[in-house]
């Protein structure tokens, strides 16, 4: 009885992992070595960063366009991943996920722009226009010459810095940009809190001139 | 067609998506979130060019990727800000309601 069960369950999961053995052999013919996996999940994560920034920029409600930005950031975190930067991967979900999004979200929230604001009606056909050409005009001007001169390029595969290099880095060679970056975040929070409390004041009441 | 062609292409086209997307939104939100789109991009193009070349120095550009998102934490910071007086002031955040230069 229970080699019975366990032999019914293994078909099963033979049956249930065909399609992914055959889609393996497939691509092991037309790629070299054991590489199918990273061309694989290369797939996967150039899909997720297409169809969640196609989202981001084409959905009518903006709460739906920030669910497709997330989906274009981890995407992109997947891209890190495979380019043995496990660190920045990290660092993607914490910033933009955790805190750009949350920003986001407020700024939708506050503006009461959600269902049916602006955004609802569709952009006139002008504005679509215009924007299929912004579209392709990157394509059409860069895309030729990465295809051109990346393909020449020597090319090694990633290896890992390790995190300590990297704090390393930032406290020796490049602590001036650090430095720099830590006085921007400052000035921006701190204009961003005189810009949002400016109209609050109890002796400026009213519009803030 | 390197490994590093790949991951231009796939940059490019956030470039290109984020694009298309500030020129057809109509408000300040919907362009907030066109700019991350290309912001993640640049931090992509960086990463991918110095991990796949040997010539490059691979933690430069971990930190250039790590202050190009510290820059857009900044600037998302910044611009929720003005959304917020616009939006007091206007009423509105749509980018034709407040192109009054005053």
């Amino acid at each position: 009885m229970q080699q019975e069960t366990s032999s019914i369950i293994q078909t099963v999961l033979d049956y249930v992992a065909s399609p992914i053995r055959a889609l393996q052999e497939w691509l092991s013919e037309y790629l070299p070595g054991d590489e199918w996996a990273a061309y694989l999940a290369f797939a996967f994560y150039v899909i997720l960063i297409l169809s969640g920034g196609l989202g981001a920029i084409l959905s009518r409600n903006l709460i739906r366009a920030m669910l497709g930005l997330v989906l274009t950031f981890l995407g992109v975190a997947g891209m890190y991943l495979l380019l043995a930067s496990p660190f920045l991967a990290f660092m993607q979900l914490l910033i933009y996920v955790g805190a750009i999004c949350v920003l986001i979200f407020f700024a939708v929230m506050l503006t009461r722009n959600t269902d049916g604001g602006e955004e609802s009606r569709l952009p006139s056909l002008g504005s679509l226009f215009y924007g299929l050409l912004a579209f392709l005009a990157p394509l059409a001007v860069a895309g030729p010459l990465i295809v051109m001169y990346a393909g020449k390029v020597q090319v090694e595969t990633p290896q890992t810095v390790p995190s300590g290099k990297l704090g390393a880095g930032l406290l020796s060679s490049y602590v001036l940009p650090f430095e720099l970056i830590s006085i921007i975040l400052l000035v921006a929070m701190a204009g961003a809190v005189y810009l949002a409390f400016r109209g609050y004041s109890p002796k400026r009441s009213g519009d803030d001139q | 067609m390197t490994t590093l062609t790949f991951f231009l292409l796939a940059a490019l086209l956030l470039l290109a998506l984020g694009l298309a997307g500030l020129i057809t939104r109509r408000t300040l939100v919907g362009m907030l979130i066109s700019v991350e789109l290309m912001l993640n991009g640049a931090g992509l193009s960086i990463v991918a060019a110095c991990q796949s070349v040997p010539a490059a120095d691979s933690a430069l550009g971990q930190l250039a990727a790590l202050f190009v998102m510290g820059l857009a934490a900044a600037e998302a910071t910044l611009i929720l800000a003005m959304i917020l007086v616009a939006h007091r002031r206007f009423g509105k955040v749509t980018v034709r309601d407040v192109s009054i230069l005053r």
